[in-house]
This record gives C-alpha cells, sequence and structure tokens, in this order.
C-alpha cells in the first residue's frame, strides 16, 4: 500500500526549540551557493593571494637559499604587521570578495521578496532577526575563511617557520587585529550585500547594484583626486575606506593623510543605514497578504 | 477548544478591521469567508501570533496570541496563497528545510519530507528544481511544506487556486483526509464557496470586520430560512410585492422561477392563502437545497 493510499499518518517525535533557530537558514544558504555557477571558481581562486603570501612567508624564512631568485631589495618578504595589512587590503582580495558577494549574495534577500518565501520563514518559529542572522551567517562563513582563517595560518606558519615565538613577542597584538579587521571588513560586506538584496526582487540588478556602487564609487574618488589632488576625495571610495580602516588597525601609515575614524564613521554610517532599512523591508506580518 | 477569541479588536490607523470577534473552534475543518476587506486576513494574522490585539484576549492551541507568539507558530502549519518557493533546490530539500526550521532533527525532516511528498502526490517529481514546477505542483509543495511537521492546526488561505478541476478535486480529497483526523484542526479561508461546503463542517463568516455568522453549515442554513422553488401561472407582480411585505425574499430566475426564502417563523399555508387572494395559480413547488451561496449572501447582505 503507498503512503497516499495510506491517508495521512502522523509525525512520531517532538518539535524542539533550536538552540540557533538560524542555523538552517545558514546551512541551506551554504549548499545553494556552492550549487551556482561560476562560485566554486570565483572562491577557490580567491585563495590565491592566501596562497601567495603563505609560500611568501616559507621564502623569508629560506631567504639564503632563494636569494638566486630575487633580485634587488627583499624588502617585501619582511614578515611584519605591513605584510598583513597588504595582505588584508590588497585590491585582489577586497575585489574578489566583491565578486563572491556578487555570486553568492545578491539573491539571498531578493529572491525571497521575488518568491514570496519570507511567508513560509515567518509562519515558522522564527524572529524577524533569527532569519537576518541567517542570512548574514552566509556571508561571514565564505568572507571569514577568506580573511580571518589565512590571517591565523600565516601566525602559525611564520611560528614554524622561524622555529621561535620572537614574531608573535613582538606583534603581541597582531591576533587582535586579524579578527578585528577580518570582523570588520565581514560585517561591512555583509550589511552591504544584504542591504542592496533587499532593495530589488531582481537578482540580477542586485548583482549589478553590489558591483556597480563599489567600483563607481572608487571611479568616482579616482577622478576627484586626480583632478583636484585633495585627500579628503578618499572617503567616496568604498575600498580606499576599507584600506585606510585596515591600515590603522594593522599600526600602519595610511595611503592618504585623512584621519582613519572618518573612514570608520563614513562604514559605520552605511552599516547604520542598511540595518534600518534590512529592519523596514523584512517584514514578518506580511505573511499573510 | 483549539482556537478561542474573545472580543477581538484592531485597527489599522482608523480603519476598523477587526470589532469585537468572539470565536470558539474545536475539531474537524472550518471555512473562513467573507468579502474583501472583511478582515479574514488580519484575523489570520493575529491567529498566526503576527499581530497582537489591540483588544481583546485569546488562545490559540492553549498558547496566549499576545505572548506566546513563537510557541503557536511551532505548531501550526501554513499554506499561503500566493506560490512560494525557494530557487535552485529540489522538493525535498525545501520541505525539509521548513521541517527543521519548525524544530524537527534534521534526518527526521528529511524521511518525513519524503512521505509528505508522496502523500500530496510528488512523490515522482520530487527530486525536480522547484522552477519547473506547474501551478499544481507548486500548490501540492506548498500543502507539503505545510503539514511536513505534522500540525495540530492548519491554516489554509485559498488551497485550490490555479488548480484545474482535477487537481482541485484531488487537493480537497487530502484535505479532508487530514482533517478526519480528530487531532487536526482545519481552518480554510477561501472564495470558492463549493469548496468550502465540500470539506467544511462548520464556517465563520466575516464582514466589514465582524462576525456575521458562526456554527455548523446544515444548522445555519435551517436556521435563517427555508428556500421554495416555486412556479406559477397568471401575474406574479401582486404576490411578489405581497411576499415581502410579509417578510419572505423572493428572487425570480432567468427561467421564470420565484425562488422564494421563507423566513423560519412563517408557516407554508401563508404562502399558498396570499397566492389565493392573488389569484395566482401554483404548478410547482419545490422545497430547494439552500446553499452556502445562500447563506453568505444573506450573512453578508448582498444579492
Amino acid at each position: 500500500m503507498t503512503i497516499r493510499e495510506k491517508g495521512y499518518t502522523h509525525w512520531d517525535g517532538e518539535l524542539k526549540e533550536r538552540r540557533l533557530p538560524w542555523w538552517p537558514i545558514t546551512w541551506l544558504g551554504i549548499r545553494l551557493a556552492f550549487k551556482k555557477k561560476y562560485f566554486k571558481f570565483i572562491y577557490f581562486g580567491s585563495f590565491i593571494p592566501a596562497f601567495v603570501f603563505l609560500a611568501g612567508i616559507y621564502i623569508s624564512e629560506r631567504i639564503e637559499d632563494f636569494r638566486y631568485m630575487i633580485k634587488g631589495s627583499t624588502r617585501i618578504l619582511e614578515v611584519n604587521p605591513a605584510y598583513f595589512k597588504t595582505y588584508f587590503t590588497s585590491d585582489f582580495l577586497l575585489f574578489m570578495m566583491v565578486m563572491i558577494l556578487v555570486v553568492s549574495a545578491a539573491g539571498l534577500i531578493s529572491d525571497d521578496l521575488k518568491y514570496n518565501s519570507l511567508q513560509l520563514y515567518f509562519s515558522r518559529p522564527l524572529e524577524k532577526r533569527d532569519y537576518l542572522i541567517g542570512k548574514a551567517a552566509i556571508i561571514f562563513f565564505f568572507l571569514l575563511l577568506l580573511t580571518v582563517v589565512p590571517g591565523f595560518l600565516f601566525i602559525i606558519f611564520k611560528l614554524l617557520f622561524s622555529g621561535g615565538f620572537h614574531f608573535i613577542a613582538s606583534y603581541p597584538w597582531l591576533p587582535f587585529s586579524v579578527i578585528v579587521y577580518s570582523l570588520l571588513l565581514t560585517s561591512f560586506f555583509c550589511l552591504y550585500a544584504l542591504f542592496l538584496s533587499s532593495l530589488s526582487k531582481n537578482r540580477r540588478y542586485v548583482s549589478i547594484l553590489i558591483f556597480a556602487a563599489y567600483l563607481f564609487l572608487d571611479i568616482l574618488f579616482g577622478f576627484f583626486y586626480e583632478n583636484f589632488r585633495k585627500p579628503a576625495f578618499a572617503l567616496l571610495s568604498l575600498k580606499v575606506n576599507l584600506q585606510q580602516l585596515g591600515a590603522y588597525i594593522f599600526k600602519q601609515k595610511p595611503a592618504y593623510p585623512v584621519p582613519w575614524y572618518w573612514s570608520f564613521l563614513i562604514l559605520l554610517a552605511i552599516c547604520s543605514l542598511a540595518y534600518f532599512v534590512l529592519r523596514s523591508k523584512i517584514k514578518g506580518v506580511e505573511v499573510v497578504k | 477548544m483549539i482556537i478561542e477569541l474573545k472580543d477581538i479588536h484592531f485597527n489599522y490607523g482608523r480603519i476598523k478591521a477587526l470589532q469585537g470577534i468572539t470565536l470558539r473552534l474545536s475539531e474537524g475543518a472550518v471555512g473562513l469567508l467573507g468579502p474583501n476587506g472583511a478582515g479574514k486576513s488580519t484575523l489570520l494574522r493575529i491567529l498566526l501570533g503576527f499581530l497582537a490585539p489591540q483588544k481583546g484576549e485569546g488562545r490559540v492551541l492553549g498558547y496566549d496570541i499576545r505572548l506566546e507568539q513563537s510557541h503557536i507558530r511551532r505548531y501550526v502549519g501554513y499554506m499561503p496563497e500566493d506560490d512560494c518557493l525557494i530557487p535552485g533546490m529540489d522538493a525535498v530539500t525545501f520541505t525539509a528545510h521548513f521541517g527543521e526550521l519548525s524544530g524537527m532533527p534534521r534526518q527526521e525532516a528529511i524521511k518525513r519530507a519524503h512521505d509528505v511528498l508522496f502523500y500530496a502526490g510528488l512523490g515522482e517529481s520530487r527530486y525536480r528544481l522547484l522552477e519547473t514546477y506547474s501551478a499544481g505542483m507548486k500548490q501540492r509543495l506548498k500543502l507539503a511544506q505545510a503539514i511536513v511537521h505534522d500540525p495540530k492546526l492548519l491554516f489554509l488561505d485559498e488551497p485550490t487556486s490555479n488548480l484545474d478541476p482535477q487537481g482541485r478535486k484531488e487537493i480537497l480529497e487530502l484535505i479532508k483526509d487530514i482533517s478526519s483526523k480528530k487531532d487536526i484542526q482545519v481552518l480554510i479561508s477561501s472564495h470558492i464557496l463549493t469548496d468550502i461546503e465540500s470539506v467544511c463542517s462548520d464556517v465563520v463568516i466575516l464582514n466589514k470586520g465582524q462576525l456575521a455568522a458562526q456554527g455548523k453549515i446544515s444548522e445555519l442554513k435551517q436556521l435563517h430560512f427555508r428556500l421554495y422553488e416555486v412556479k406559477i401561472k397568471g401575474d406574479g407582480e401582486g404576490l411578489v410585492k405581497k411576499l415581502k411585505a410579509m417578510g419572505y425574499k423572493v428572487d425570480e430566475t432567468e427561467d421564470k422561477l420565484l425562488k422564494v426564502y421563507m423566513p423560519a417563523e412563517r408557516e407554508i399555508l401563508e404562502f399558498f392563502r396570499a397566492a389565493e387572494e392573488e389569484q395566482v395559480q401554483i404548478r410547482r413547488f419545490v422545497r430547494s437545497q439552500t446553499s452556502l451561496e445562500d447563506l453568505f449572501a444573506k450573512a453578508v447582505g448582498v444579492d
């Protein structure tokens, strides 16, 4: 007898309150991202700088063995906070992060708006907070793997290859800088992507928005800076603001003579705007139209 | 009592959406009817725990609608009217996902998803991408996700919309089967009155934010009026006027039949006396089965 012929049957188990009610959303989001076209290519391609920097750490400890390959100064191979700052604020890494958002994060909310799935989410024992945390955790997962994990691997490999704790004794604050900057970078990109994703029901528009806003503001900065030579125009660019903040956190000289807290305030303002827009756009009460 | 509401009021600004709704619903299938703007959606929002009433109190499955909304949603299944899906996944993943969100362990949710998809008639296509589903399949999918966690109370919003006659019949059979389980209460909001009549034993009719009628469909039909189909010979205008003056409601159909709604307190003999006085010959006098449509029209005050 088929299940259908047997009629409706009850489930024997007991529904339980989850400690992390948002976890199924995150887990599903991560699995779905890997099913997307080009995602694996872009994501694993984003790890290229991490491998290069890891190789750099190895070479820096065996500099005499590689002397014949290196012409000129070996200063760039000195592993110090500047080395970390170079990795974390590199144009390539930031660009690849934006590309990851374009492919994996654009549809996180816009698809739910388009296909009315918010109604289904909020008819479950799920608060607006849980829904947003679940979606944000997907972005956190991908971006933290690209920032905090390589950051710590750099430190561990440096300690292993140098055979002592001299490095960490010289820069005891470095692990905290890695954590703080990784979290700031990831939080900003997370709110940036979710905010834009909530603005449209069309995932393609959102993808274009995520990419175009990042690129356009950088071009705008370049245009004004080249013409007027005023460093304050650096505040126009998301990329430069993130780099200025990175320079401060890794105790390095910023590329533009603009106080780091201005960059921080601008990024904070964007995050606040994103948060309030998200709160107003995601409404559980829309469950019944 | 599965649903118990007492003097519920809810306003959207100046608009009074619900005014003093008092309801007590127990087992079985209940139809929720009302014209657009009657307050059905607001009532469902309150029952699902999305809105807290501004006045009044209530319990759904024993949980307070003001304070224990999350508990209510754990044990309630909801099938929305609109098509809902998550692109890029198959029906098993989709259904299991919502089972997990309701509090089922992952493995159990997957196992149960297979069962309910077979039950809803999607067994063969359960691994197909949801974007490729037809309108009828999406409707079945919504039902599957609503019952995956074995809810104690099921809200179905227009469950047969977008379905062909065969699909509609099958969905109604499934709903009948589910509601035949004594421990599952089904509340169906629909504009298709014949669907409500075929599945539900009870009905709640809302009109302008107020309760227009509530109770067993069979009793409500009896209670308000008796309907007769009458064919006459002669000038019926005088008879119609006289009957209306006596409190009858009379409609003339296209094939010259009179539909006479006789108030409960009136005697049949009075009708024949009126016909005799107006010198009208009665050719046919048949007791007609009142439909839910008649009841709905009377409750909300439209023809």
